[in-house]
């Protein structure tokens, strides 16, 4: 049948279908690696690594440093599904097609979704370098997302969850990491914005003003979705730098992809004391 | 975004075919400022329709020709009309002329718009040089994969208003005894005018202006390394706590009445450039 004229839930069982084919591999955790913390996927003993451009409908990836290939295995004994390479607004996607990857790795039995990204800090108490786990966010996306009401897509039996978006237990557990491993380490709200310019000083005063404590061009999208369909969520951000509006200097890609390497370890470290708890 | 680079070629041949200077400036005329173009000394006028992928404009007062001429001594292109995201066209194709005036080889982009004041120590009539911009139009006319040709994925936005510029502008003001000031515009898509707590939202958020245009050309300038200075002059005030309705017959008249001193200083910024 022609991809265009599959229902969205067709394409996302399509997908699936073609992952299950390949491994009888159930994953429990679906990870999303997010800019310069591709590497994580390394401590992942894999079974399977599929390119996205295999895959049917899945979307490509263009972003720097991403590779763009789905990867299953094994990380601390827990069947695991990762996404090396995601999709960002910003490239043109329609909401629907980024966050395709996430309906098909629920729909291979991932439960939690850990999901990570660079942003810049606009919380002064924060550094470069620093971890915070996302316990809110604040969507200025301005992006329609038509399938959070399909009833097609959430499993069947489950109720709307109606609970909060960041998991609280996956919150304390990442927090405890922190603490033991003596990184700075926070938890706050993180604000979406499209992209693909950095923010101005202006916009990086309204992003403090309105309760913001770092600001991205991603993860909502995919967290949106993954709360909708009933999985636990933790969503980790490597603060690249601060912005100080008064003093703003120039940002680079090039420099937020170095010091988000620099934060790979600490997220290697959080995911991995996570799973040993399941 | 890949298919820009052969329209902005196409246009570039077109604009070249009827004038063969190289433009050291691009202005944008906004709402109400058209007139500025009597100020240039005009070599050719063409019609957007007749150039080719540019939009055509439909916005009430404006016209809808690229200017091509002097003003204050030095080459440049004026857009006389503009378009804006309310009337439906979408940024990239809003934003094209802007790519086409630095593809023809100017380095700055003069851009000027009606807005309406909200910080309360603004009155109508007066002129805010923008400092800084805050864009909840809900879009990005950058959106899509990145040519590299034409700048990088993703522009730093630390100083989107040149300083030198800014402060040349209102040293400018001062010597001609022109009232001025210093903000930030916030860019909304409209069309409806704003809520009394959207003024408030608005405000609260660091705006001292509100309007419906100028962030996605700037935001394209910056993409292609423009030099941007930017004026704003408020049509009409936006308290909330006293908002009347607005008229845009009334607007349009504040800006023609304004129009002079916007004048003075575009050209004053111009005249500086050449020094």
């Amino acid at each position: 049948m022609p991809s265009d004229t599959l229902s969205y839930s067709q394409k996302v069982s399509e997908a699936a279908a073609f992952v299950r084919e390949q491994t009888p591999t159930i994953p429990r955790v679906a990870i999303i690696l997010g800019t310069g913390l591709g590497n994580l996927a390394t401590h992942i003993s894999p079974e399977l690594t599929l390119p996205y451009a295999e895959i049917p409908h899945f979307p490509q990836s263009t972003a720097l440093s991403h590779h763009g290939q789905l990867v299953i295995g094994t990380l601390e004994d827990v069947p695991v599904i990762a996404m090396q390479g995601r999709f960002h607004l910003y490239e043109g996607y329609p909401v629907m097609e980024a966050v395709l990857p996430v309906y098909v790795m629920q729909q291979l039995g991932a439960e939690i979704l850990v999901v990570s990204n660079a942003s810049g800090g606009v919380n002064p108490k924060y550094n470069g370098g620093d971890i915070m786990i996302m316990n809110s966010h604040i969507n200025l996306m301005f992006r329609k997302h038509q399938a959070l009401a399909n009833d097609e897509l959430i499993p069947p039996g489950s109720e709307q969850p109606g609970t909060l978006l960041y998991d609280r237990e996956l919150i304390e557990l990442a927090l405890r990491t922190g603490r033991k491993e003596d990184w700075a380490i926070h938890e706050g709200c993180y604000v979406s914005l499209t992209g693909p310019n950095y923010e101005t000083r202006s916009e990086y005063r309204m992003v403090r003003a309105i309760g913001g404590d770092v600001v991205g061009m991603s993860t909502v999208p995919e967290v949106l979705t993954a709360h909708s369909l009933n999985m636990r969520v933790l969503a980790l951000s490597a603060v690249t730098n601060v912005a100080k509006p008064d003093a703003l200097t120039e940002t680079s890609a090039e420099e937020v992809v170095d010091i988000a390497r620099l934060a790979e370890p600490k997220l290697t470290a959080i995911v991995t004391d996570l799973l040993k708890t399941l | 975004m890949l298919d820009l680079h052969d329209k902005i070629e196409d246009a570039v041949a077109e604009i070249k075919k009827q004038w063969d200077k190289t433009p050291h400036a691009g202005v944008i005329l906004g709402t109400g400022l058209g007139s500025l173009v009597q100020e240039i000394e005009v070599d050719v006028a063409i019609d957007y329709g007749d150039i080719p992928h540019f939009p055509k404009s439909t916005a009430v007062s404006h016209a809808g020709r690229l200017v091509c001429g002097t003003l204050a001594g030095l080459p440049i292109v004026a857009m006389e009309g503009r378009m804006h995201m309310y009337e439906g066209y979408p940024l990239d194709m809003i934003t094209l002329p802007v790519r086409v005036m630095k593809a023809l080889g100017a380095e700055l982009l003069v851009v000027s718009n009606a807005c309406g004041g909200m910080n309360p120590n603004y009155r109508c009539g007066d002129i805010m040089v923008i400092e800084d911009h805050i864009n909840l139009m809900g879009d990005n006319p950058l959106i899509g994969i990145n040519d590299d040709r034409l700048g990088p994925r993703f522009p730093d936005m630390c100083e989107p208003y040149q300083q030198t510029l800014v402060d040349r502008a209102l040293k400018i003001a001062r010597k001609e005894d022109i009232v001025a000031h210093k903000g930030v515009f916030v860019a909304v898509a409209g069309p409806n005018l704003e809520t009394r707590a959207e003024y408030r939202f608005l405000r609260t958020i660091g705006a001292d202006v509100v309007g419906m245009s100028t962030v996605p050309e700037v935001i394209v300038a910056v993409h292609c390394g423009l030099r941007v200075v930017g004026f704003s002059i408020i049509t009409d005030m936006c308290l909330p706590d006293a908002l009347k309705p607005a008229n845009v017959e009334e607007i349009i008249a504040v800006a023609n009445e304004a129009e002079p001193r916007l004048t003075t200083l575009v050209k004053g910024v111009l005249a500086a450039e050449n020094s």
